[in-house]
């Protein structure tokens, strides 16, 4: 599905208010409606997407308030909602048409849009089989929220699996092929044994002579997922060495533990920038013991000489009824949120490309944090950090709870990720 | 002698020049003002003024690298660094600068240069290396710095030489073995290196510590020994670490007093038993290396520290002779005569515990009196001695006596009684969790109408006394004669928790279950929570959401809903297990 034709410049995004374009069909004449608060009245804001994701795995239809009481959402108060947010403990407001009404001109009247939810995205999280299911900030938030995903890795992304899937997260994964530049500093530690044995081994069964071959054309068959319309999401170190494997095209980028010969010494000028997504230009670690690919990351976690502080991000505002994309992406009660570390934190701006989009930033500081961007049919976005709520997260730490943090900024932001391929596609205004 | 000329040359010069002195001392605050207000540029030229008149002036030189460093224009210091080395040639500072413009500049042999220049000036000193290695460690050249150490080690023909800089660029790399090997020369030269030695060590992953602890205990001298002994401490084995700094004391030259006494300061800010014990330990260990008199109350400490980790013939060792030694500091005798009636009644001599009270109290506190006999009285209730528990007690009107009278009350059956003193007593009697006990126990009688119920009284203290079966079986008994909002559901819930925890689910599940009426609101939403619990430790895990579910929805305003959602989690996998 071509959705992303949905968020072409230049839509006009009034169907909701605007009388001569289709509106939602009534949900019933004898239940009211039920609008699920995305502001500080929410008492579980991740369950909330989780909410209104049921309701469209059900055949129902939502709408997404952008901009209102922090991008609310609009659902029939059916037996079956009702129920599920009761469960959920979602907090949710009957509404009457009146008031439905009332909230349609207030929508209308600001820089506010309402967005048609009608289909539940298929989506895939792109992790190794034996990956915890707590080291994962996106599994654990579609885990909370109740939304229904599945793991795929290596050998489903090389047999065309991705064609199922609407939408793709990937994590931390190093698609350099060098295990997170970990092999020398953790030798020994057993899961790294067995990170090195199960992707050896998948290298060979895919016919591929070294790991970091076959970690670059499953890049590359996810850079082609995107360019066919899918919706990519990646955080930490994925958004990295996703962009360093696309780049490498001819280059060896990896040390000589990975694919038994050394990175190449020009490597850093012989990179292919225009097969990236989102940078260019970037300079690479040459160090091999050294847990950091390149200057990409603008905070350096391992590297204590260069590692930078945490600060906090910034969300941009984007007008909702033109750049009604951007604006799904950074719904939020919170402007301004407190930032993570992960592999890769942030993105030095410098080495950002000129036609992406930034999200969020950190105002004053030389990286961003967030970003989005077109590919072909289809867009990506990336999030630096590791875990919102465990901003120092280290190998090993007790996994995030998030019945603890259910107002969490950071994880809302992922959440938006999932619910906005379900936006319905809109008409262009001719 | 020498001084007064010299005094005199620097008067003149002072006297002779007065202008330009007068101009340099105008300068130096004008460049810091400019720095410190963030103008860069104008702090520049402030400080190379400075530097023209005055070109081996070193706090204009480092002012210039500071602000340089903002613009990005670390390298433009050479010129004024090789001025200030013409004006200075052994000046550890402008070589220091230097050092740092080279790196600035990416001119690895022009570094090398320089530190080869200047190690020749201050031959045996390590400072051109160490200089050298963090230049290019800060120009991100982890590689060169190594070199430069491995450098100045060979010619200083020293293998402790720069020790800590190795071991802290091995840290940098996780290469914990190597920052072992290096740690340990480098505090024997410097004992001040310990602490950091054991803070950058103390962060190795659990499985590296092994490798760690080998390589501290290859080395035979004391350093290494108190090393391993305080990551010991810091991964958690406390008696370990105190083993490992025992087998070096013989060798520890006059250290082994301040070693032990660090290690009781490390050990003290942990609460398990074992550094507790290892505390009582390393206490005795001090007393036995002190006069008598001082170290008698070394000896209490090492008491109460065996105490409270339930060491008590290693308490009463401790104890031996000092609460009736009339020579011993009354400080110490009243802590003494106080631990060793808390080591009786721990004993559960109560008895003796009584008399040797009435005995040593008048070397007590007050406070420290009324302290000890409440603990008394509190083991008299937990031996089910009501009536001795309420003699010693006499007429205490603290809330802590009321909190104490509230338990004698409920456990003869006196419910009115016990709910008044109960209430009495507040909220602050006693610790935390005594406050919260009381509550449990106000919740529990509320709904019983009665005013006494000697049955109740009984199964209740059965319960304090640990005998839980007795307790659970009275308890459903009691039940059976109250009606079920009246407090049936109640003891029944009760009785049933008290089977679950004795491992008997079948009987817990089945008194839940009649706790969990519709009769009985107010319990009901505890006892679902309580099943759908169980179920989920049985693994029927659909049986605990159906449960938790009906919970949720039945009863939305119960104060248990949010516990009951995060229940639903964890049985559906939507938050890890805690």
């Amino acid at each position: 599905m071509r959705r992303r034709e949905f968020v072409r410049r230049g839509v006009v995004g009034l169907a909701a208010v605007a009388p001569g374009l289709p509106r939602l069909p009534p949900f019933g004449r004898a239940a009211p409606w039920l609008l699920v608060p995305m502001d500080d009245a929410q008492s579980d804001h991740l369950k909330a997407y989780g909410l209104a994701f049921r309701l469209l795995e059900r055949g129902g239809r939502a709408e997404w308030f952008l901009n209102y009481r922090g991008g609310a959402f609009l659902l029939p108060a059916d037996a079956a909602t009702s129920r599920d947010a009761a469960l959920a403990g979602v907090t949710a407001e009957s509404l009457d048409d009146g008031r439905l009404a009332e909230i349609r001109g207030e929508i209308g009247g600001g820089n506010m849009d309402a967005v048609p939810l009608e289909k539940a995205p298929k989506v895939a999280v792109y992790a190794p089989p034996n990956a915890a299911p707590w080291d994962d900030a996106v599994t654990m938030a579609l885990n909370y929220a109740g939304i229904k995903f599945e793991k795929i890795w290596d050998p489903e992304v090389a047999g065309q699996g991705l064609r199922h899937y609407d939408w793709l997260h990937l994590h931390h994964e190093d698609f350099t092929g060098q295990y997170s530049k970990f092999f020398l500093n953790y030798a020994g530690a057993p899961w790294l044994v067995e990170m090195v044995q199960q992707n050896r081994s998948m290298a060979k069964r895919l016919g591929f002579a070294s790991v970091p071959a076959e970690k670059r054309a499953v890049a590359v068959a996810i850079e082609q997922y995107v360019e066919r319309g899918g919706f990519l999401f990646a955080m930490c170190t994925a958004t990295e060495t996703l962009d360093l494997a696309l780049a490498a095209d001819g280059v060896d980028i990896a040390a000589v533990y990975a694919d038994g010969s050394p990175m190449d010494p020009g490597a850093t000028a012989a990179m292919r920038w225009d097969r990236a997504l989102a940078f260019q230009d970037a300079r690479l670690e040459m160090s091999p013991t050294m847990p950091v690919y390149s200057d990409i990351d603008g905070h350096q976690v391992n590297s204590p000489d260069r590692r930078q502080p945490l600060g906090s991000f910034t969300l941009f505002n984007f007008s909702a009824k033109i750049d009604p994309v951007a604006t799904m992406l950074v719904q939020n009660h919170r402007q301004v949120i407190p930032d993570f570390y992960g592999l890769t934190t942030s993105f030095t701006r410098r080495r950002l490309k000129p036609s992406i989009t930034v999200l969020a930033e950190e105002p004053g500081a030389p990286w961003v944090k967030y970003i989005h961007g077109e590919r072909g049919q289809g867009t990506w976005t990336f999030l630096g950090g590791h875990d919102p709520e465990d901003p120092q997260h280290q190998i090993g730490d007790a996994p995030t709870d998030l019945s603890l943090h259910p107002h969490s900024p950071g994880y809302r932001l992922i959440l938006n990720n999932v619910l906005f391929p379900a936006a319905k596609k809109k008409e262009l205004k001719t | 002698m020498a001084p007064a000329p010299r005094t005199g040359v620097l008067l003149l010069l002072v006297l002779g020049s007065p202008v330009p002195a007068q101009g340099q001392h105008a300068t130096v605050p004008r460049a810091f003002e400019l720095e410190r207000r963030g103008n860069y540029e104008a702090a520049v030229d402030a400080y190379r003024e400075l530097l023209r008149r005055s070109p081996g002036d070193v706090s204009a030189l480092l002012g210039l690298e500071r602000v340089l460093l903002p613009l990005n224009r670390s390298a433009e210091i050479l010129p004024d660094a090789r001025a200030a080395l013409a004006s200075d040639p052994a000046s550890p500072a402008a070589h220091g600068v230097a050092l740092r413009a080279w790196a600035a500049a990416d001119q690895p042999d022009s570094m090398r240069a320089v530190a080869e220049r200047w190690a020749r000036l201050v031959p045996g000193d390590e400072a051109p290396y160490r200089e050298w290695g963090a230049a290019a460690l800060a120009g991100r050249r982890r590689e060169a710095s190594l070199e430069a150490y491995r450098v100045g080690r060979q010619r200083l023909g020293r293998s402790d030489a720069l020790a800590a800089e190795m071991a802290q660029l091995a840290i940098a790399d996780g290469d914990y073995a190597t920052a072992a090997r290096e740690w340990v020369p480098a505090v024997r030269r410097l004992p001040g290196y310990r602490i950091t030695a054991v803070a950058t060590l103390g962060h190795a992953p659990a499985f590296k510590r092994a490798e760690i602890l080998r390589i501290l205990g290859a080395e035979s001298d004391f350093v290494a020994r108190r090393l391993e002994s305080e990551l010991r401490v810091k991964w958690g084995d406390p008696l370990g670490g105190l083993e490992a700094l025992e087998s070096g004391l013989d060798q520890s030259r006059g250290q082994g007093m301040d070693a032990l006494r660090a290690l009781v300061d490390q050990l003290r800010m942990l609460r398990t038993r074992d550094a507790m014990l290892a505390q009582g330990r390393a206490l005795e260990m001090i007393a036995g290396r002190m006069p008598p008199v001082q170290a008698s109350r070394v000896r209490l400490e090492a008491a109460q520290a065996y105490s409270a980790a339930g060491d008590r013939d290693a308490a009463r060792r401790m104890l031996a002779g000092l609460a009736d030694d009339s020579t011993a500091p009354s400080a110490v005798a009243s802590g003494a005569a106080g631990a060793l009636v808390t080591v009786l009644i721990g004993e559960g001599k109560l008895d003796e515990a009584r008399r040797r009270l009435t005995d040593l109290g008048p070397q007590m506190t007050g406070e420290e009196q009324a302290q000890l006999t409440r603990s008394l009285v509190a083991a008299y209730i937990r031996q089910g001695e009501l009536a001795r528990a309420d003699s010693a007690l006499g007429r205490d009107s603290t809330i802590e006596g009321f909190a104490l009278s509230g338990w004698i009350k409920l456990y003869r059956g006196d419910l009115e009684g016990a709910v008044q003193a109960f209430k009495d007593a507040g909220p602050y009697a006693g610790e935390r969790a005594d406050a919260t006990r009381r509550t449990v126990l106000l919740a529990l009688l509320q709904p019983i109408e009665a005013d006494t119920l000697p049955a109740l009284g009984a199964a209740l203290l059965k319960l304090e006394q640990g005998d839980t079966i007795a307790a659970a079986r009275e308890l459903e008994a009691v039940a059976e004669t109250l009606p079920v909002a009246k407090g049936g559901a109640e003891m029944r819930l009760l009785a049933g928790r008290l089977s679950e925890g004795r491992g008997d689910p079948e009987l817990a599940e089945r008194l839940y279950r009649a706790a969990a009426s519709p009769e009985a609101p107010a319990t009901a939403p505890a006892a679902e929570l309580a099943l759908a619990e169980l179920m989920l430790k049985r693994q029927r895990t659909g049986e605990a959401v159906t449960q938790l579910e009906h919970l949720i929805l039945t009863y939305p305003e119960s104060a248990l809903v949010p516990q009951a959602r995060r229940t639903l989690d964890q049985a559906r996998g939507a938050v890890p297990r805690t």
